[in-house]
């Protein structure tokens, strides 16, 4: 079922179209990956989606409320940790979170715990009475990943939650984020790393120039890619006229790259379905493998795949929009 | 939760702040201990010896008002630096309502310039003495809503301006008229002999109306005239409060969104 439902959602800021007629649909309990080079248009999103900006044009049903008629009961639902820290230098980690867990509503002793809690979680018990200028960007960004784990929001948006944390860190707040879905919050991860949104989404959105360019399953935008999949064949003798012409007759098979004489690779879709199979064929044709590699397409892929550029071209160019 | 304990954190989040700014209440203090010690006693040897004494009175009873504006504006230039740090978009962002968020910050930085201005009041009232505690209690009554309305006026011109070097020029000239053009330092009847235009403005200043009635409930507004129960000022600061107060909130409700800051 939708938790969130985008109507040609559109924001125009003068001459810039920062998100052009988003149409998309979140469904509840999901982790939702809104993916995108910086500047295509996902904090607009986010902050349109919480209201924290007012659409151009179109709206969005939040829960089963409208952006636009009914903002403040779309509040009460939602939950934002900001892509950039959103702490006044002269406030302690323990103030900003402790006043944070008030306002979302939670009773005295449950405040307490949870900020405890939460503190410990992302190592920042120690630091709760520094004040946040003497903080490093890392802190800072576990304190703003607290706040979100504090309110347990019904719909958590989380922007660049990795951003200025180390490979420890990233892998720890990935499982917070899981668990928060796993204890009932849908979860809007908005991020320019490829691999973070592979990782934890269950469904991606590709956003690119402002526009939502695709959107499936990390699994089903790999395997859209014709021949994303390559398998790698290192033989010990030549490969055979005829068992070249095997292998392209296999559906799967795009394209066979005769690399050397000894030295196949092989562009296929479906590779676990179809690897047995091309083993199976060069035992039979008594061609002995001395090494085979395979890899799927990853996210990387995908989006060069639907924009011909990469993430990192793709943000080159949306700086000089 | 209930509206009226969000309102209240709200405020409390504004007051938290503000005592963690410890430079800025002893350097308002040190202020106005100069302006007293210093420039009243000297400017009162201005006048003619048998009303310097009164003069000096009238005069630290101006620097109150003159703090509590300042105070009151202030307001305004913290949302400025929390537009820069992002934390507007926080704000904005709780499941807060636009109404509890204005409202709040009104009274948080009225009862702010309160606090700050509070020790100011008592030792103004040790220098003046006390005439009479029911007229004071109204004073005070008139200048808290007095502090909330400057302190709306301040939020309501920050997010219509958007602007930290617009925001500076603006409320520059602002209080270089509402001041001066006020019964802050000098009595109406002067700014009348002065210039008619001016004393028009004078007239119908909320700052004249704070300084008159803080004067009134002190007991120096004997030298002057005012009726015994100073309505016209008591309802222009409740007209200036509900302004800016809640008429203001439907009006720049339209403009609180996180972008176009600058």
């Amino acid at each position: 079922m939708a938790i969130i439902q985008t109507i040609d959602l559109t924001k125009r800021f003068k001459d810039l179209v920062a998100v052009d007629k988003l149409s998309l649909s979140i469904d509840e309990g999901e982790i939702f990956g809104l993916l995108g080079p910086n500047g295509a248009g996902k904090t607009t999103t986010v902050l349109m989606l919480s209201t924290v900006i007012k659409p151009t044009k179109g709206t969005a049903i939040v829960g089963d409320y409208d952006i636009r008629k009914n903002p403040d009961d779309v509040r009460k639902l939602i939950g934002i940790c900001f892509q950039e820290p959103k702490l006044m230098w002269v406030s302690t980690p323990w103030d900003v979170l402790n006043w944070h867990a008030k306002v979302c509503g939670l009773s005295t002793r449950e405040r307490k715990r949870r900020v405890k809690q939460v503190l410990e979680h992302v190592n920042m018990w120690d630091h709760r009475r520094k004040r946040i200028h003497g903080l490093s960007g890392g802190m800072k960004k576990r304190v703003e990943v607290a706040k979100i784990l504090i309110q347990r929001p019904k719909i958590a948006f989380i922007d660049e939650p990795t951003s200025q944390i180390d490979v420890v860190g990233k892998h720890k707040i990935w499982n917070m984020i899981r668990e928060l879905r796993d204890e009932g919050s849908t979860i809007i991860l908005a991020t320019n790393e490829l691999f973070e949104a592979d990782v934890l989404s269950d469904r991606v959105g590709i956003m690119h120039k402002g526009k939502m360019l695709v959107c499936d399953t990390p699994k089903t935008l790999k395997d859209s890619i014709l021949g994303g999949d390559i398998v790698e064949v290192q033989l010990e003798k030549e490969v055979t006229k005829n068992v070249l012409d095997e292998l392209k007759g296999f559906k799967e098979v795009v394209e066979v790259v005769v690399v050397k004489s000894d030295d196949l690779r092989i562009h296929l879709n479906k590779v676990e379905k179809v690897v047995p199979q091309i083993m199976n064929l060069f035992l039979n044709e008594r061609l002995p493998i001395s090494s085979i590699r395979m890899s799927e397409p990853s996210l990387d892929d995908v989006f060069v795949h639907y924009t011909g550029l990469t993430i990192e071209e793709a943000e080159q160019k949306s700086k000089s929009r | 939760m209930k509206k009226t304990r969000k309102l209240l954190l709200v405020i409390e989040r504004d007051l938290r702040r503000f005592i963690q700014f410890k430079f800025l209440i002893i350097l308002r203090t040190i202020w106005f201990a100069a302006q007293v010690a210093f420039f009243g006693l000297i400017a009162s040897r201005m006048v003619v010896p048998e009303l310097a004494d009164i003069y000096f009175e009238f005069y630290v009873a101006g620097v109150v008002i003159m703090m509590l504006y300042s105070a009151s504006v202030f307001i305004g230039y913290d949302i400025f630096e929390e537009a820069e740090h992002g934390v507007f978009e926080y704000l904005l962002s709780l499941p807060v309502s636009r109404k509890e968020l204005v409202l709040g910050r009104s009274i948080g930085g009225g009862i702010r310039s309160f606090i700050l201005v509070g020790p100011i009041i008592a030792i103004t009232l040790f220098i003046i003495g006390l005439a009479n505690p029911l007229n004071l209690l109204v004073a005070l009554s008139a200048l808290f809503l007095f502090a909330f309305g400057v302190s709306g006026m301040s939020i309501t011109i920050a997010v219509t301006l958007k602007s930290g070097d617009r925001f500076d020029i603006f409320m520059g000239a602002l209080s270089a008229f509402i001041i001066r053009l006020s019964t802050t330092m000098y009595p109406q009847a002067f700014v009348q002999d002065a210039n008619q235009a001016y004393a028009a403005f004078s007239q119908f200043n909320p700052v004249t109306y704070a300084s008159d009635l803080f004067r009134w409930g002190t007991g120096i507004e004997r030298y002057l005239t005012m009726s015994p129960m100073p309505l016209a000022p008591i309802i222009g600061i409740v007209i200036f409060f509900f302004i800016f107060t809640f008429v203001g909130v439907t009006f720049y409700e339209k403009r609180l969104e996180g972008g176009g800051w600058q």
